[in-house]
């Protein structure tokens, strides 16, 4: 057996673990409500949004169905991947893991695949369902380039999400520490990072929530960049014709890229030297 | 033949500052430790809480980083040097009270740690069969005894066929029936040339099964040898604990160390300083009821060993500041 297949059967055997879990069949119904749900919502042909737009484009529609991630599956992903590395730890299982020929390297990896697909295979579930949802009630499918950059960034931003965890747990010893620094790091990105971008336009003397103002939308888009759940609709914005927040394409990718690459690298190196 | 030369690991700890509230600095661990593992031995790692004896097993098994010093392996005459990877291939490693849990079954459990070493779900079947726990392939892990859990944790270090065993504190939590299995089970495994290390803060428990201790404490080996050998060296003789009925008798021509007379019952702890002890009390006309030979406990030993009073080898915590030991010869270091 070579390195990869390993590394596979690890995730198969950490993904079978999380998504047969109980705490996933309590959180199903909660993503079903989520994403479905909201692209049930978003695409009802009446719907009339606070600043008088109404969607009528499929991925207009995924677009603010995009929320429903940001909101649910994130948080899905944090409670999904908090004890990954603290309970094994806790229990005396992870020391028997160490202990294995497996470089540490490759348990590492394995453990974020695994993990990683235990929450995104459900959720892409139920995105493939949204689109069908958004089909009967537009009577249009969503591009196939549309559908595929929607999975892709949900992808990504569950793959942080997931990382970011995991880092969490790796550096906790006790479950409570572990969940406080994931849900806490959700709650930063999900809805205090409004009040980091109103902070910094204030002291930077850009007029506050100005919808119209250039200056505004500059910043906001900038620091956007900073955030994963900015990056993530960066990225679902490169499909939408009318949204121009003075990012480049190849800025949200590079960002992307950043937020992907870091965190896992450094989540590797700390299960490198990890100690029972 | 593992060879571990001067390995030296010492855990970092806390030690903030008001400038570096994250400073960490060097604290207890194994402090060049030199031993040999020959092939079919049993070594008894013996000594207090905080001794070293679990680090020094996690740097055998390839867990913790070796900082300074070597783990070499005898083949064919040669010695290669080995690595963390290299050691973890060779060597099966058995922490201490492994808490297995959650709905995964027994057999999946074992199969994901044998996945990570390349071996087959028959070795795993195998293994729970050789365990004992053939009948409990299926059965959820939590609802494992605490005996199981032990037993498993046996099957995960023996995944790989190791030639070296580490076990630490294998015997906590198994019943005397499960203990005796457990100890049959290794002698077996040191037939096919298995060497074995167990660690254990407890002499008693590892006399019967263990070829050689080696003696730690404040994370380094202050004596390693046969139990008879090392007490012999620190000058320690062993006891007798000898009870009879009716008054005590006169036990003033040997060294006495203690004896107490209740309800028309006596008991003597004799120090077995004399050839043919026995035959002398019985030369002697004393009756007896019971005549139990007691070798040195780990608190003789080490008092023996450090030149420390009972009371401070118990409430001796390891410090960062490794204050230096008497060795054997009793030079300080």
């Amino acid at each position: 057996m070579n390195d990869g297949v390993r590394i596979l059967a690890l995730a198969r055997r950490v993904f079978l673990d999380r998504v047969k879990s109980t705490r996933m069949m309590i959180m199903l119904p909660i993503l079903v409500l989520f994403l479905p749900g909201m692209a049930w919502g978003f695409s009802d042909p009446d719907i009339i949004l606070p600043g008088g737009h109404q969607p009528d484009e499929p991925m207009e529609v995924l677009f603010y169905a995009s929320l429903g991630v940001v909101f649910g599956a994130t948080m899905c992903a944090v409670l999904l991947a908090f004890d990954g590395v603290s309970r094994d730890r806790a229990s005396g299982v992870f020391e028997l893991r160490l202990a294995q020929p497996m470089p540490r390297t490759h348990q590492a990896i394995a453990l974020v695949l695994g993990m990683w697909q235990a929450i995104f295979i459900p959720v892409a579930i139920l995105i493939f369902i949204s689109i069908a949802i958004i089909r009967w009630r537009l009577g249009e499918w969503a591009s196939v380039g549309d559908a595929l950059m929607h999975l892709l960034a949900t992808s990504l931003i569950l793959l942080w999400y997931v990382v970011f965890t995991l880092l969490a747990s790796s550096r906790t010893k006790d479950q409570g520490t572990a969940i406080a620094f994931g849900v806490g790091m959700w709650f930063l990105f999900t809805f205090l990072w409004a009040l980091v971008t109103t902070m910094v336009a204030y002291a930077s003397g850009v007029t506050i929530g100005e919808q119209n103002d250039m200056q505004w939308i500059a910043l906001e888009g900038a620091l956007d960049l900073l955030s994963p759940n900015g990056v993530y609709h960066h990225l679902l914005e490169t499909r939408l014709i009318d949204i121009d927040r003075g990012v480049a394409a190849w800025q949200t990718w590079s960002m992307a890229l950043a937020w992907t690459a870091l965190p896992t690298w450094w989540f590797i190196r700390k299960m490198d030297e990890l100690q029972p | 033949m593992l060879e571990l030369k001067n390995v030296t690991f010492r855990h970092l700890i806390h030690a903030p500052t008001r400038i570096k509230p994250w400073r960490k600095q060097p604290g207890p661990g194994v402090l060049g430790v030199s031993l040999r593992l020959q092939p079919g031995e049993i070594l008894g790692l013996v000594g207090p809480n905080g001794a070293g004896k679990t680090t020094l097993l996690r740097m055998i098994a390839g867990v913790l980083p070796i900082e300074k010093g070597k783990i070499h392996l005898n083949k064919n005459g040669t010695f290669e040097a080995l690595d963390g990877s290299s050691l973890r291939t060779v060597v099966g490693h058995m922490p201490e009270q492994v808490r297995w849990q959650g709905r995964q079954t027994v057999e999946d459990a074992l199969f994901e740690l044998a996945q990570m070493r390349g071996s087959s779900l028959k070795r795993v079947n195998d293994l729970l069969r050789l365990v004992g726990l053939a009948e409990r392939t299926k059965t959820p892990l939590s609802s494992l005894s605490q005996g199981m859990r032990q037993r498993l944790t046996l099957a995960a270090a023996l995944l790989g066929t190791p030639k070296y065993l580490l076990l630490d504190e294998p015997l906590n939590g198994l019943d005397p029936v499960a203990a005796a299995a457990f100890i049959r089970l290794l002698k077996q495994l040191t037939t096919k040339g298995v060497s074995i290390v167990i660690s254990s803060h407890q002499v008693e428990g590892l006399q019967a099964i263990t070829d050689r201790v080696a003696l730690m404490h404040r994370g380094q080996v202050l004596a390693c040898g046969t139990l008879e050998a090392i007490a012999q060296n620190l000058g320690l003789t062993s006891t007798i604990e000898a009870r009879g009925i009716g008054d005590a008798p006169d036990f003033s021509w040997c060294n006495l160390t203690e004896q107490t007379e209740e309800k028309g019952q006596w008991t003597a702890v004799l120090h077995d300083t004399q050839p043919n002890m026995l035959a002398e009390v019985l030369s002697r006309g004393i009756d007896f009821t019971a005549w139990i030979p007691k070798p040195p406990g780990i608190v003789e030993m080490l008092c023996a060993a450090t030149g420390m009073d009972v009371e401070e080898v118990g409430l001796d915590i390891a410090t960062a500041a490794m204050l230096p030991h008497r060795r054997l010869g009793g030079e300080e270091e």
